[in-house]
């Protein structure tokens, strides 16, 4: 053997032995379970043992066609896309402004904001989105907040007609004009609203006057219990924008990396040559972020398509089904009530193909329209 | 000072301070729109129930620690936190290694399967786990591991190899193969030129890798969701999501809870704050 053909061999064996670990575990981890999801959502697997236990086999291409028919199926996937555009058009903007108002070093302190606006990021999402059901919750604080400052409004309007302590105003133009601060449903308690309301007043002692201000305020201004994630035609907005609140700052860390990675001269002489700020922005900053653009929009995408925990914990895809993204809608019908393996698995299949045709038409767009990038 | 200058010649002097203003302005919105609902809970957790409720948004009038001996045993954070280290560690360590040395055999060792291969690890990118999460399920417990430590380590190691190959080839590719031949005529194998020459230079790159899989893996829920349901082998995030549902109502040990669930986090990323915005930007690479 010459000695050539040993060092190929070395070579040889040495590659396999480098690549083969890495390459199967992805196989097992990557590409099986793509293949098993292919052969499942033809069959009647219904769970258990796969070998050995009950029979199961072919069974044509039904699941598919369920799922097309099925209008939860539309409603994930028209959630997913809600996702995608908030993700495009709002954190994707968002972040670019705030990339471009630190690299251009228009505030101090850069890696103060940077800091901040990426924090969420670093945050397990579980958390973020159990922290922003209570936040949203009816008894939460943009609720008690609310409250608080309707309350404080009516005990101003209230003191100036009711008068301050021990000069009480208790003529009959007066306390109607209490109940008309009360609202429609604050004569409503009352039979005879004028008397009841000046006996009411008069069982208090001159000495308890704010006590008798925060009872009446109890009596009269209701309590706004706003239910945002419960709310059949609102439920999906609190979701996007903690989905806004929690990502921005993943993009502004994008665009600023790769602002940073653009020569500095060429702005400084373009600026010496008499270009302004809008004309730099143009002519040098986004061209040279196009292809991070597309890049991010990628990202967006693909996120958008794989997210699941933040829902799972946020509404858990309620109220009745209406914020269900792709991910839950399959999970679901794995795991909810009885398991539909085949259908579960189709969903894995569609998402995955939707996905990468999403990734492909992005490209596509970038070879076409995009300018120069790297 | 000299930035000062730059941005007042940007705008000229009038419409620069304006911008400025309009900048900052923009800033400090956001900025306390992100920090203050951390911010809140983290006083929150500090309230008894009973207080949360009579005062919402205020500081804690008297600080109740309590909440957090709660919800540190009714959570068993004591087994979650060994088991969300094992698991960070281990992936973190699982992919730097595997994707070191496949990426040297990618980047250096010419072979014709590596377009294929290492082709398949970058469309990999793309492909989240997530959707593919019911046959994963269907897959592990085909194999007889569910409810083992070793699946979420191998489904996790795996999540993380496609951009963990992709960065190391890219980053060996740029070593110099001069420096590999010349130790290849000295007679050195290539697994010692891995260990000698490969593995030390690829330190930054390990870092990248190193800060991706740890904030990825801390945080990670959908998958290790769907691979264990025993509490000693639960992480921490799964532990959490058992203070939703039928606690939400006991306040203080619910914030608690969550509080203990983002400290960790927050600490590594007041540490390592750099690091970790240098390794995102480097690992958010289109496929």
């Amino acid at each position: 053997m010459t000695k050539a053909k040993r060092i190929d061999r070395e070579a040889g064996r040495a590659y396999w032995m480098m690549s083969l670990p890495a390459f199967l575990v992805y196989l097992l981890v990557m590409a099986f379970p793509i293949a098993l999801s292919v052969v499942l959502s033809v069959s009647n697997y219904s769970g258990g043992k796969m070998f050995g236990g009950e029979a199961w086999g072919f069974a044509g291409f039904g699941q598919y066609a369920r799922i097309v028919q099925d209008p939860w199926f539309w409603n994930a996937l028209k959630n997913n896309f809600y996702i995608v555009l908030i993700s495009v058009f709002g954190q994707l903007p968002l972040g670019f402004i705030f990339a471009y108002i630190i690299y251009r070093r228009i505030v101090k302190w850069p890696g103060f904001w940077q800091g901040i606006l990426y924090l969420p990021n670093i945050i397990s999402i579980i958390v973020v989105g159990l922290l922003w059901q209570s936040i949203f919750s009816p008894n939460g604080p943009i609720a008690e907040l609310v409250n608080l400052s309707a309350r404080h409004q009516f005990e101003i309007k209230l003191v100036a007609v009711l008068g301050s302590q021990g000069h009480l105003n208790l003529g009959d133009d007066a306390l109607s004009r209490i109940i008309a601060l009360g609202g429609p449903q604050a004569a409503n308690m009352f039979t005879n609203p004028v008397p009841e309301l000046r006996d009411l007043i008069a069982g208090y002692q001159p000495n308890q006057y704010s006590q008798l201000l925060n009872d009446l305020t109890n009596l009269f201004v209701t309590r706004w219990t706003p239910d945002f994630l419960n709310q059949k035609n609102v439920a999906m907005l609190p979701v996007l924008f903690v989905i806004l609140w929690m990502y921005t700052g993943m993009y502004l860390i994008l665009f600023l990396a790769n602002m940073q990675k653009i020569d500095t001269q060429i702005i400084e002489s373009a600026r010496i040559d008499g270009a302004n700020e809008a004309q730099v922005m143009r002519h040098i900053i986004l061209p040279a972020l196009s292809g991070t653009i597309v890049n991010s929009a990628i990202l967006a995408i693909s996120g958008s398509l794989s997210s699941f925990a933040l829902i799972f914990a946020l509404t858990g895809g309620g109220p009745s089904r209406i914020t269900e993204i792709l991910s839950i809608y399959m999970y679901n019908n794995a795991f909810l009530g009885r398991p539909n393996f085949p259908l579960a698995n189709a969903i894995a299949l569609i998402t995955v193909v939707i996905s990468m045709l999403l990734i492909l038409v992005t490209k596509a767009f970038e070879s076409r329209y995009g300018g120069k990038e790297e | 000072m000299v930035e000062e200058s730059r941005v007042t010649t940007a705008f000229g002097r009038f419409s620069g301070h304006v911008a400025k203003g309009l900048a900052y302005l923009v800033m400090v919105v956001f900025a306390i729109m992100t920090i203050y609902p951390l911010f809140w809970l983290a006083m929150s957790s500090f309230k008894s129930t009973r207080e949360y409720q009579l005062n919402m948004l205020g500081l804690p009038k008297t600080w109740v620690f309590d909440n957090f001996k709660m919800a540190w045993d009714f959570g068993e954070f004591g087994k979650l936190f060994p088991n969300s280290i094992i698991y960070t560690a281990g992936t973190t360590l699982g992919v730097i290694l595997l994707s070191v040395l496949a990426g040297f055999a990618f980047a250096k060792i010419p072979s014709r399967a590596t377009k294929w291969i290492y082709g398949s690890f970058v469309i990999g990118i793309l492909l989240t786990l997530n959707s593919l999460m019911i046959p994963l399920f269907i897959e592990v417990n085909v194999l007889g591991i569910y409810n083992t430590r070793f699946a979420v380590l191998l489904v996790y190691i795996g999540a993380g190899l496609p951009i963990g190959i992709y960065l190391a080839t890219e980053y060996i590719k740029a070593i110099p193969t001069a420096l590999i031949e010349s130790a290849r005529i000295d007679g050195a194998g290539y697994f010692r030129i891995f260990r000698r020459i490969v593995l030390p230079m690829s330190i930054p790159v390990a870092t990248t890798l190193a800060i991706l899989n740890i904030t990825g893996t801390w945080n990670e829920f959908a998958l290790i969701n769907i691979l264990v349901s025993k509490t000693d082998l639960k992480s921490l995030p799964l532990g959490i999501y058992k203070f939703s549902g039928s606690l939400s109502t006991d306040y203080g040990k619910q914030f608690a809870a969550l509080t203990i669930g983002m400290a960790p986090m927050i600490l590594f990323y007041v540490v390592f704050r750099k690091q970790i915005t240098k390794g995102v930007a480097a690992g958010a690479v289109k496929g």
